[in-house]
């Protein structure tokens, strides 16, 4: 699995067996032509990378061999019979032919077989031009079927088309197990299988029911498996074969896939994980694979608009007029409210250029620096503890090095929905046999996946992590589980003694936060002795650490873990982020936040800041700005006047909507810069139309720090990619910005960003990606951090003082909220709500525990009100046994839902990171939408109304 | 309904000291405080919390009140 650059393999091959990583090498002669290979390759894959084909059915380069098709037969010198190639390893000296009369003959022989029993509509199969079996009728030369087609067949085999992507026609089936081992062993969901025996057998998804009711999680990667138009899809049948493709980088999590965009035309026929993309090797989940067609959705807003009021309907312009009124009024505040009364948000799913073009156009043309980005709700925390603690604002290593993992310790985090391809590369690790150590409140997938051997849940209660970690630290300092030699030669000895003193107290013991946590104490001990004795031990966190009031202090306590167990700096071990959004780490570093630079550079810091002012031509402000709470708070005191915010919908995905809303009503100009009318777009005086990740160049960067190209495959639906709009917008201020392509922007980034030093398009494009710091010493990048010192020298133990939240259970409010996502669906959902993925999730639901339900007299269903100190809403009832009792877990996919009408504004000491995972509520039955709810539609209508009042007479929408 | 913009800074700066009660005496506690306001808060945020410690700051955490005369009178060289 774990591959390097390596400029000899073509990704668009298919080599037939997955690469070997051994480093003896052995030299083999296959068909007279020598060749050298890594010991374990098999004889397939070695005859592949001489150029010589031979035939298969049954292999593939992301499973390994199976054997079953004999197609791949050759003869070895001095070996018996024909045997498989896909499943005898290559050898030191042996001597390979892959072509003579007697294969040849058995070659034909088979297939002849497999055609007797499949139909003969080549012509009309959406498979034609695509077909692997056909190619091997070709290849083998196959000229008749002697058996005839008369026999016993599976041709009137029926069609299962309930998944919304792809269909499943079973009379095209040839038994190759290449999807079922797809599942298997790619995916890791095991949802497929061959049942029966001989003749009978056929592929059934789950306990042979239709693909949609069974485990299938929609990954695609037996659509991608299947070598004929068995499992194929659905855009494929209905629109023939793609005719191009373009590599690029999948728009949704922070996993960042590498996706061929297969086109005809400038129509997207469909997406298909790109081989030779690190972050995920060919794979992908259903939101990268299929759920790509908001980008051609009817909603999509095709036209500048304007109004002066949020009580009016919009005015369709030109971009010109958009952005001077924009421009306009922009000035018009400041000269009235002074240069501070504006400000902007930056987006973690625009692109890297665009991102730093928003935060210049902030500093430079607003004059201040009231910038923030969508990172403060999610991974702020990270930012600031990781900084703290180990010198740099992200995660350590690769996605691969978990393959090198010995336990795993997930905290806060589901990959499996949240991050799915990284959690279909850590099921394969589970599978090998790591060790596996979940705290989370809830029970997650990741705790049932089949064949896992050992695994331990810490469910804890909402809002205890900090007592946590520091009871697994203190169960490694107390059992002198520690490695004092990493400790005596990478931190610092001042901050460590007084971190020592402080964890090896005894309120820190598992037996003392007992009480507190919820989990008993000899299950901690048990995992602190799991993480810290294991060869290398690898944390993986998500938004259950950093969306607390204490996510900075966790985010710290989870670094002070790994260095004490000297888990740092090698591959298999780290402090891995599993990042939210596609760009997150991005935007982060293209200095989004109000208080730094790119590449976190402090706006007090006047050489980085001299450097920007020189090459920007003007002076920076040398104070930090707003933060986007407090650019609410500001903006309800009256003093904060405007914004612009491109790509993100602050009104649903931030907390107490109700405030967020005021906030917005208080602006005198909101300009809106998105693909939709989404939530935020109806506070909005200019909406100005956004581009997809297909319609632009640019790069993401994912929670691995890897800076990968974003490709335009079609025009952008209104004629603008989203970079242009700010450099429109800068113009029509008068700070000019002058750039023809993202290239420009990224040299610019590359000149002014020490760790982006050496990223450019043309070294991007050679390596393919890049893993920043990216300079003068790591010219290709750095997979690995801290391998030998720590950008502040030395690790700092920083000392986390476990200080509960104000937000805590009562008589009035007994359950604790947790809000969380679910696989199908993506952040606020403007995406994937517009897509086919609607079929799996199209309402929010409130689980709850069995406990919970029958006290409260609730049923499976039921219409439950949520009430918090916050406000109140209304979603219906599941009950799980994933919960535990006295918590109860919602997602905030649908606006509608108001899952963030109920969370507070309590937020993160230091970084005012929302605490989404805990909310006190109380849950009863209801019989009607909340008040918020209904206002809610009623606004949804006036607004809907306005938008579609504003197209042209003739034109509806 | 909400809290109003310097109720929100004094939950903010107290919410800061308490998570660093551990630094040391209120002295320690205070330079902690002060280094994060300094680093993180706006111009304006800081204004806002002068005022309070001028009203006397009788809502600030001691090492928050502490924090925020020390970040005056280093400020106070360079009025606006």
């Amino acid at each position: 699995m774990l591959q390097h650059f390596d400029p000899r393999i073509d990704h668009n091959r298919d080599y037939g067996t997955p690469a070997s990583l051994s480093e003896n090498l052995v030299t083999l002669e296959i068909d007279g032509v020598e060749i050298c290979v890594p010991e374990g390759t098999s004889v397939m894959r070695a005859a592949a990378l001489a150029d010589i084909n031979i035939p298969k059915l049954c292999a593939t380069d992301n499973l390994e061999a199976f054997g079953s098709c004999r197609l791949c037969a050759v003869q070895i010198d001095g070996r018996r019979g024909l045997p498989a190639s896909c499943t005898t390893p290559a050898e030191q000296g042996m001597k390979v032919w892959t072509q003579n009369d007697k294969l040849a003959k058995l070659r034909r022989n088979i297939m002849e077989l497999y055609i007797s029993d499949h139909p003969l509509d080549c012509l009309t199969c959406p498979a034609n031009g695509d077909c692997e079996l056909q190619d091997m009728a070709g290849a083998v030369g196959l000229r008749e079927v002697r058996y005839g087609f008369d026999g016993e067949n599976h041709l009137d085999a029926p069609k299962d088309t309930s998944n919304p992507y792809f269909t499943f026609d079973a009379s095209k089936c040839i038994v190759c197990s290449r999807c079922v081992r797809a599942c298997s062993e790619v995916q890791g969901t095991f949802a497929l299988t061959i049942d029966g025996r001989g003749f009978d057998s056929k592929v059934a998804a789950g306990q042979d029911e239709d693909f949609l009711d069974s485990e299938c999680v929609s990954c695609g990667a037996c659509v991608q498996a299947c070598p004929t138009a068995t499992l194929m899809e659905n855009s494929v049948i209905e629109m023939g074969q793609p005719e191009h493709s373009v590599v690029t980088t999948c728009a949704y999590c922070g996993v960042g896939c590498s996706f061929k965009a297969e086109m005809k035309g400038d129509k997207l026929v469909r997406m298909v994980p790109y081989k030779g993309g690190e972050a995920n090797h060919g794979h992908s989940c259903v939101k990268g694979r299929f759920a790509f067609g908001y980008a051609t959705h009817k909603d999509r807003i095709r036209t500048p608009m304007i109004r002066d009021s949020i009580d009016q309907p919009w005015k369709e312009v030109s971009w010109e007029e958009a952005i001077g009124f924009a421009a306009r009024r922009l000035k018009e505040i400041q000269s009235e409210y002074g240069r501070e009364s504006i400000g902007g948000i930056t987006s973690s799913r625009c692109t890297n250029e665009e991102t730093y073009l928003v935060q210049k156009l902030i500093r430079a043309a607003f004059g201040n620096n009231n910038t923030d980005t969508c990172a403060r709700v999610c991974h702020s925390p990270t930012g600031y503890g990781l900084k703290t603690t180990l010198g740099e604002s992200a995660g350590t290593q690769t996605f691969d090095s978990v393959m090198k993992a010995d336990c795993v310790l997930v905290i806060g985090a589901n990959p499996t929905d949240a991050h799915p391809v990284f959690g279909s590369l850590l099921r394969r690790r589970l599978r090998e046999g790591a060790s596996l150590i979940v705290a989370d409140p809830r029970h997650i997938d990741l705790l049932d996946t089949p064949h896992l051997g050992d695994a331990m849940h810490l469910p804890l209660r909402p809002g205890t992590n900090v007592a946590m970690v520091n009871a697994l630290a203190h169960v490694i300092v107390s059992e002198g589980l520690e490695d004092t030699d990493f400790i005596a030669q990478r931190c610092e000895s001042d901050a460590y003694a007084k971190w020592r003193a402080f964890i090896a107290d005894e309120r820190h013991a598992p037996e003392a936060v007992e009480a507190i946590t919820g989990v008993a104490a000899e299950q901690v001990r048990a995992a602190a002795r799991a993480y810290a004795k294991a060869p290398n031990a690898a944390i993986y966190y998500g938004l259950g650490v950093t969306e607390h009031s204490q996510g900075s202090t966790m985010v710290m306590g989870i670094a002070n873990l790994a260095l004490a167990t000297g888990n740092i700096g090698r591959d298999g071990v780290g402090v891995n982020p599993l990042r939210g959004q596609n760009n997150v780490q991005g935007s982060c570093d293209m200095g989004s936040f109000p208080h730094e630079l790119p590449g976190y550079q402090h706006v007090s810091d006047a050489v980085a800041r001299g450097r920007f002012e020189a090459a920007w031509g003007v002076q920076i402000d040398d104070e930090p700005g707003l933060r986007i709470p407090n650019m609410f708070d500001a903006a309800i005191a009256g003093h904060f006047r405007a914004m612009y915010v491109q790509g993100e919908d602050i009104a649903q995905s931030d907390p107490n909507t109700q405030h967020v809303e005021e906030a917005l009503r208080s602006l005198d100009c909101l300009i809106v810069q998105d693909i939709f009318l989404n939530e935020t777009a109806k506070f909005a005086h200019v909406l100005l139309p956004g581009s997809t990740f297909l319609e632009k160049n640019g790069t993401f960067t994912n929670a691995e720090r890897r800076i990968n190209r974003v490709r335009k495959v079609m025009p952008p639906i209104a004629g603008k990619e989203d970079w242009e709009v700010t450099v429109e917008l800068s113009n029509a201020l008068g700070y000019p910005m002058n750039y023809s392509h993202p290239s420009e922007i990224m040299d610019e980034i590359a000149m002014l960003t020490p760790s982006f030093a050496g990223v450019s398009y043309d070294k991007l494009d050679q390596y393919g990606s890049l893993q920043w710091p990216c300079n003068a010493e790591n010219p290709v990048g750095m997979p690995i951090m801290h391998v030998e010192s720590f950008p502040i020298g030395k690790a700092h133990f920083a000392v986390t003082e476990f200080v509960p939240t104000t937000e805590r259970a009562n008589r009035r409010f007994p359950l604790l909220l947790t809000t969380g996502r679910i696989l199908s669906q993506y952040n606020v959902g403007a995406q994937t709500r517009r897509t086919e993925n609607q079929v799996w999730h199209n309402e929010d639901i409130l689980e709850l525990h069995p406990h919970d339900a029958e006290e409260r007299g609730i049923n499976d269903g039921d219409w439950l009100g949520i009430t918090s100190r916050a406000g109140q809403t209304v979603l219906r009832a599941r009950i799980s046994e994933r919960m535990q009792p006295g918590v109860v877990y919602t997602t905030f996919h649908h606006p509608g839902s108001g899952a963030n009408v109920i969370t507070t504004d309590n937020s993160d000491w230091a970084t005012n990171c929302p605490e989404y995972k805990v909310t006190a509520v109380q849950v009863e039955k209801v019989s009607q939408p909340s008040e918020w709810q209904k206002s809610f539609e009623d606004n949804n209508q006036r607004q809907q109304k306005f938008l579609r009042e504003a197209a042209p007479a003739g034109e509806g929408r | 309904m909400f809290q109003t913009e310097q109720e929100h800074l004094i939950q903010m700066i107290n919410q800061i000291a308490l998570n660093n009660i551990s630094a040391g005496d209120e002295n320690d506690v205070a330079d902690m405080v002060a280094s994060h306001v300094k680093k993180f808060w706006s111009r304006r945020m800081k204004s806002q919390l002068f005022e309070c410690v001028e009203q006397g700051g009788e809502e600030l955490h001691p090492a928050a009140r502490l924090a925020g005369e020390r970040l005056q009178s280093e400020t106070k060289p360079l009025p606006q």
